[in-house]
């Protein structure tokens, strides 16, 4: 399936229609991603105290002791544990769910997991059968499209590249009632009332054919989806900006392999302390593969010794882990532990390899030397992996701890914890465990400014209004000193997140790029809709991703940020020209799925 | 047991229910549509290139056993909008795969596309996200008693041969139009209830109303 059957012509307006999709499906998405947060939590807080569990006599949810005979508690149909009538939830004294498994279910059915597994039932083959049809589209056309979309020059009028997928539609979906033929019906009625003919007729023959040379000048300015479509096509007859982009120079990329990076990682992990510097994403390690479904449990204890200064994790076992090694029916598993502190330091102790198991049972204590003050800014990310052949690892899933709101005091510390391990991209934290900042964005921005008509739609009313607003194109010229797996990658891409007050996000995508020598992404990341009074107090957030066309989601090489005032007010009292930026590079800055 | 809600803030709803009609160009999906969401007709034909969809936000209202009406839920609505043409329908049968349920749809005044529900019966049954997928049957324009060639027992039939609810609805005048997709979205939720708590590991007899597979159509009967 691909649009290449389609007309050019029709091709815009079902892409149209498949950027509309992929609107909602960011906000669907968020609210997901949200859910599973709120999940992990009422986990955390309602897992079975295990050191208690031979006891059998409290309930596992609240850890409230139950009698013998009189309120002696039952048995969850979920999860097998012992449950006091509090903490039960359900439609009769027969028919309940303790309330994790009752929370399990309410995501399960609110996320669209239920969907997703229905559908997989039915095409169990196809890996990736989690993605929309609208979202592979969209994707297979990004791709086949990239030599299309160059920078587009501005229109002859009104200078506004109109060429803004996101950030355009987005906003134009309110006043509007968002379907293709409602905007020609508003368009059409309005177009009645002034040349009261048969007018309309021919408009909208126009409009299914896009012509753009022949478009009555005052629909060119109505909507913005017209627009977009014109836009794209005219890109391909549009000569790029050719000094713009200069050949960044071909800076030392080859000065640290991938090879070694691998030894360093290694050795890290041998219960040392590092500070600072060149900590790698567990996610990013070179023999890096994730398995299909993450699966299983992890039981941790956390504790605070004031004696020894220690932050004192006690891994005692896994259950349920996905086999590491499908092929060979083996699972060599072992878990490592991570301490972030203020983002700057990382601590990283691991456990030893327990073999052919998915319920491995380690008992092992890790102990992180630090100083208890410090323990409100840390967070704990404890991943599992499967030790392949060949120091492949297979990742098999992982537990954000966010220590802050931990009570050491109270004693839940010491009781251990079962934590359903989430795949990476689920659980937005995970990425951002280990930081450091490395090599550099060069990056050109100008904001234009212009008084734009735009119009507004009520009913059969069409109103023509001026708006001030303006334009911020931004161009990453090159890189500078990016870490070496950057280099590994063969397709990369830029995305860039405009977060204005409101809050209100603007979100551009530049095609993925075919590796070269040097990276550049002399694709222009406009954003719309911009007043010039925002401008000033926004942060543009620019990450660059790796394109791995053969797995579940691309991986975020690394992050920068602008948001000091100064160089914004630079960029906002002298609209209209370039400026140049140099921008760090945060690598594993916080990430986000694709 | 829905009512509409007003605004569509962001992110800001339970559930997210994608439904899908579907039937011949010309039955009146994209006006059915529009009547649903915006409560207006556009008597003009624009013919839908390949897919489009609209959006439209419901309460729902979840009914306890004891009678008692039960907690309210938010459900954002995405219907999705096909072209019923030819030469669009390996774009418009991948989009049924995403799909959580179906507005099976023909006009009232075209014998021919009642005929051809059978046809996207078959097709649901082999792109749909399982083997007997929620279904509403529709028999549109129901504002033209003049022009009907297909008689409401006729149809009533077929919908009862494939264990489906059948409506008869009028785009144009707006008549059992909220019905039709209430009682489709009325399903599909249940549907998910029913997929959690019974994880039948045998999906083809979990459960669910639609049986496509006995219930195809009697040849000899239906084609008149
Ligand atoms: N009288 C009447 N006309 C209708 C009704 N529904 C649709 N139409 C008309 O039938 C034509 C085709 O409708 P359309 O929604 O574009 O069909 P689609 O190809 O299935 O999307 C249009 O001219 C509509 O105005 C209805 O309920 N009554
Ligand atoms: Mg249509
Ligand atoms: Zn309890
Ligand atoms: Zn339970």
């Amino acid at each position: 399936m691909d649009l290449s059957l389609l007309q050019a012509l029709e091709r815009e307006k079902v892409l149209e229609v498949l950027q509309r999709d992929k609107l909602l499906r960011n906000t669907e998405e968020d609210r997901i991603r949200k859910l599973k947060i709120e999940l992990q939590e009422i986990r955390r807080k309602g897992a079975k105290n295990f050191s208690l569990q031979y006891s059998e006599r409290t309930c596992a949810r609240c850890q409230r002791p139950l009698g013998k005979f009189w309120n002696s508690g039952a048995v969850c149909q979920g999860c097998s544990h012992r449950i006091c009538n509090r903490c039960r939830v359900g439609v009769s004294n027969l028919d309940w769910k303790c309330t994790v498994c009752h929370a399990y279910r309410e995501v399960k059915i609110k996320s669209g997991d239920w969907f997703l597994e229905e559908k997989a039932k039915k095409y169990p083959h196809d890996t990736d059968s989690h993605e929309t049809i609208g979202e592979k589209l969209l994707k297979s056309y990004q791709r086949l499209s990239q030599i299309a979309v160059v920078p587009p020059t501005p229109p002859p009028y009104y200078g506004s590249p109109t060429f803004n997928r996101y950030g355009e539609v987005k906003s134009m979906k309110k006043p509007f009632t968002k379907s293709m033929e409602d905007l020609m019906f508003s368009i059409t009625s309005h177009v009645r009332k002034f040349s009261k003919s048969q007018e309309d007729l021919r408009l909208k023959q126009e409009l299914l054919t896009v012509d753009k040379s022949r478009r009555p000048s005052i629909v060119q300015k109505s909507f913005s989806d017209t627009n977009i479509n014109t836009s794209v096509i005219n890109l391909s007859n549009v000569p790029s900006l050719p000094n713009l982009f200069k050949k960044g120079k071909n800076d030392d990329h080859s000065c640290s392999s991938s090879g070694g990076d691998e030894e360093l990682s290694q050795s890290s992990e041998n219960s040392e302390l590092k500070r600072g510097g060149s900590f790698r994403s567990s996610g990013a390690d070179s023999g890096f593969h994730e398995v299909s479904s993450v699966t299983g449990e992890l039981e941790l204890t956390v504790d605070f010794n004031d004696t020894t200064s220690c932050l004192e994790i006690t891994v005692k076992c896994c259950r349920n882990l996905s086999c590491g090694d499908t092929k060979r029916k083996k699972c060599h598993p072992y878990v490592k532990v991570s301490l972030v502190l203020e983002t700057t330091r990382c601590i990283k102790l691991r456990t030893p390899v327990k073999r052919n198991t998915t319920d491995p049972i380690y008992n092992e204590v890790l102990q992180f030397p630090l100083d208890r003050s410090l323990l409100t800014q840390s967070r704990l990310q404890a991943t599992v992996w499967h030790s392949g052949t060949l120091k492949k690892k297979v990742f098999l899933g992982e537990v954000v701890i966010r220590l802050d709101g931990w009570m050491f005091e109270d004693g839940t510390a010491h009781s251990s914890c079962w934590y359903s391990l989430s795949p990476k991209p689920e659980c937005p934290e995970g990425g951002a465990i280990e930081s450091s900042s490395s090599g550099e964005l060069l990056v050109r921005m100008k904001f234009s400014s212009l008084s734009q008509p735009t119009w507004d739609c009520h009913t059969d009313e069409v109103h023509i209004r001026l708006h001030d607003v303006g334009q911020l194109t931004v161009v990453v010229v090159g890189a500078k000193n990016l870490p070496a797996k950057s280099n590994t990658s063969q397709n990369t891409y830029i995305k860039g997140y405009l977060v204005l007050p409101g809050p209100r996000e603007l979100v551009q995508k530049s095609p993925v790029l075919k590796r070269k020598p040097g990276p550049e992404w002399s694709h222009q990341l406009v954003f719309s809709k911009v007043k010039p009074s925002e401008l000033h107090i926004c942060t543009l957030n620019l990450e660059l991703w790796d394109h791995t066309p053969f797995t579940r989601s691309d991986r975020l090489l690394g992050g920068a940020i602008m948001e000091a005032e100064s160089s914004w007010r630079l960029v906002s009292q002298a609209p209209n020209i370039w400026h140049d930026f140099t921008l760090p590079v945060q690598t594993n800055a916080h990430g986000r799925r694709t | 047991m829905f009512s509409a809600v007003s605004t569509m803030t962001d992110g800001d709803y339970d559930y997210l229910i994608k439904l899908l009609a579907l039937g011949d160009s010309g039955v009146g999906k994209t006006t059915f549509l529009y009547r649903y969401t915006d409560n207006k007709f556009n008597p003009k034909f624009i013919t839908t290139v390949g897919i489009d969809f609209r959006e439209k936000r419901v309460v729902y209202t979840a009914s306890a056993p004891n009678g008692t009406t039960g907690k309210t839920f938010k459900v954002h609505l995405q219907l999705w909008d096909t072209a019923g043409q030819e030469r669009f329908r390996s774009l418009t049968t991948a989009f049924f795969r995403d799909a959580m349920g179906f507005l099976l749809m023909f006009d009232l005044t075209s014998q021919q596309s009642f005929l051809n529900v059978r046809n996207w019966m078959s097709q649901l049954q082999a792109n749909a996200y399982c083997e007997n997928p929620d279904i509403v049957l529709v028999g549109n324009k129901a504002d033209l008693p003049d022009q009907r060639e297909v008689q409401e027992k006729q149809a009533k039939e077929l919908a009862d041969k494939y264990g489906i609810p059948y409506f008869e609805t009028s785009a144009a005048t707006g008549s059992e139009v909220d019905k039709a997709v209430i009682t489709l979205l009325d399903l599909v939720m249940k549907r998910m209830e029913q997929c959690v708590d019974k994880p039948s590991p045998d999906p083809a007899n979990g459960g669910g109303a639609t049986k496509l597979e006995d219930a195809a159509p009697d040849q000899k009967k239906c084609a008149c």
